[in-house]
């Protein structure tokens, strides 16, 4: 559990409404707010000292980040000696971009020790198909271009929009769904998602 | 994905999505670009009907967010091709057209109604958890009612220079140590320049168990404490 001062802490509690009241007076354990959105345990291990979600705005007047993780949003004090890494500044970085926060405790609040910018997926570039290429082959058709498209994002981002003709594959599921991929071998495919650069 | 979208190339989305959107009230615009008489016989509910040659000249009667999500659907693809084309230059990122068409939507056993189609978009953008709407706020900053307290969270420096009558300035990197200076028993509303902090000060005083909203707007405050909000 992470420690912070003790009147907020409490407060937190009962404004959660999680302050479980025992018979004998004691309290229990609340649910702790989450520090790892979903998305991020793919790759990451949660740990108690990184917040790991989507950024969600920031004050350079009140030195404080905002970050998104699920359903909880955590504010986190920074300064000078605050690193950041993938971002010229913190205004830079876009709204809702995957960040790593590493939190430590000063003076009751959380500061931010460092802060990481998801940074593009090394794809070798003979592997990579450029969005010029890929909107020709969509305009040629699946057929016609021999080839087909696996959107990897989750579902609901597939059903929001997507490149036209693509099959939807969440990647945290593709074992399963392997059967949806074409039988013939030698076909073309392209994947994609929501963005390694 | 995104490279995909800011390069302004097509983008569909599913029937399963329009659905989604309509039964948990997401706010989101769904045109008909079919000739009017066509989409009169059979459309989908809740979509604004503008024939495709009507739309290039259209482009005051599009939503001023510019992400709203717009889904356009027709009867041929080429035809939702060129309407995507037409309202993609005019900027709006979450474009999409329905994949399928009416007849997919059909097909998926959604129901399809007759008769006058709307002409006109109404788009009313999703508010953000605890925030409270500009009239509201004004409201409260002419009458001053007693069970609410107008929380200045700008920098001091920024408050000297001009504050809401009647609000009471605390910094938003400072209200956690300073609690004790903000009433349990009143509504805080909290506003800064822009919001962001706002937003913060709203997070930290719900955490800390207040009644509390913010507003999400720019502010600008002269010294007789004369005020002007707007909002992008």
């Amino acid at each position: 559990m992470f420690k912070k001062s003790t009147t907020l802490a409490t407060a937190v509690l009962v404004a959660a409404g999680l302050f479980l009241l025992s018979s004998d007076g004691t309290t229990a354990e609340p649910a702790p707010k989450p520090k790892i959105a979903a998305p991020c345990k793919q790759c990451h291990a949660p740990d108690e000292k990184i917040l790991r979600g989507g950024f969600a705005g920031v004050s350079k007047k009140a030195e404080t980040i905002q970050i998104q993780i699920g359903p909880a949003t955590w504010l986190v004090k920074f300064g000078d000696d605050t690193k950041l890494t993938g971002a010229e500044k913190f205004s830079a970085i876009p709204k809702e971009k995957e960040i790593a926060i590493a939190v430590t405790e000063k003076e009751g609040s959380l500061y931010a020790t460092g802060v990481s910018v998801k940074p593009p997926a090394k794809i070798a570039p003979e592997k990579l198909m450029t969005t010029e290429d890929l909107s020709k082959l969509v305009a040629m058709g699946a057929d016609k271009g021999n080839f087909t498209l696996v959107d990897s994002r989750p579902g609901a981002r597939y059903n929001e929009g997507h490149i036209p003709g693509a099959i939807s594959i969440y990647d945290a599921e593709f074992e399963k769904n392997a059967g949806k991929l074409p039988k013939e071998k030698d076909k073309l495919l392209v994947f994609y998602c929501a963005g390694a650069t | 994905m995104p490279a995909w979208k800011k390069a302004g190339n097509l983008v569909a989305s599913t029937v399963i999505n329009l659905k989604e959107a309509m039964d948990k009230d997401i706010p989101h615009v769904l045109i008909d670009i079919r000739p009017a008489d066509e989409a009169k016989k059979e459309h989908i509910k809740g979509a604004v009907s503008i024939p495709l040659n009507e739309l290039a000249t259209s482009k005051d009667r599009f939503p001023a967010d510019k992400k709203a999500p717009i889904i356009i659907y027709c009867s041929t693809v080429k035809a939702s091709e060129e309407a995507f084309a037409v309202v993609r230059k005019w900027g709006y990122s979450n474009l999409s057209y329905l994949d399928g068409s009416i007849e997919a939507w059909k097909k998926a056993g959604n129901p399809v109604v007759s008769g006058d189609l709307a002409t006109t978009i109404v788009y009313v953008p999703k508010p953000r958890p605890g925030e409270i709407s500009i009239d509201e706020f004004k409201g409260i900053a002419e009458t001053k009612p007693g069970d609410k307290l107008i929380l200045d969270v700008r920098d001091v420096d920024e408050a000297s220079s001009g504050m809401l009558i009647g609000a009471r300035n605390i910094p938003t990197k400072d209200i956690t140590s300073k609690l004790s200076d903000i009433p349990k028993d009143k509504e805080i509303i909290t506003h800064c320049i822009t919001g962001v902090r706002a937003e913060m000060a709203y997070h930290q005083l719900k955490e800390a168990g207040y009644k509390v909203r913010f507003l999400n707007a720019d502010i600008k405050i002269d010294k007789d404490g004369k005020y002007e909000i707007t909002k992008e």
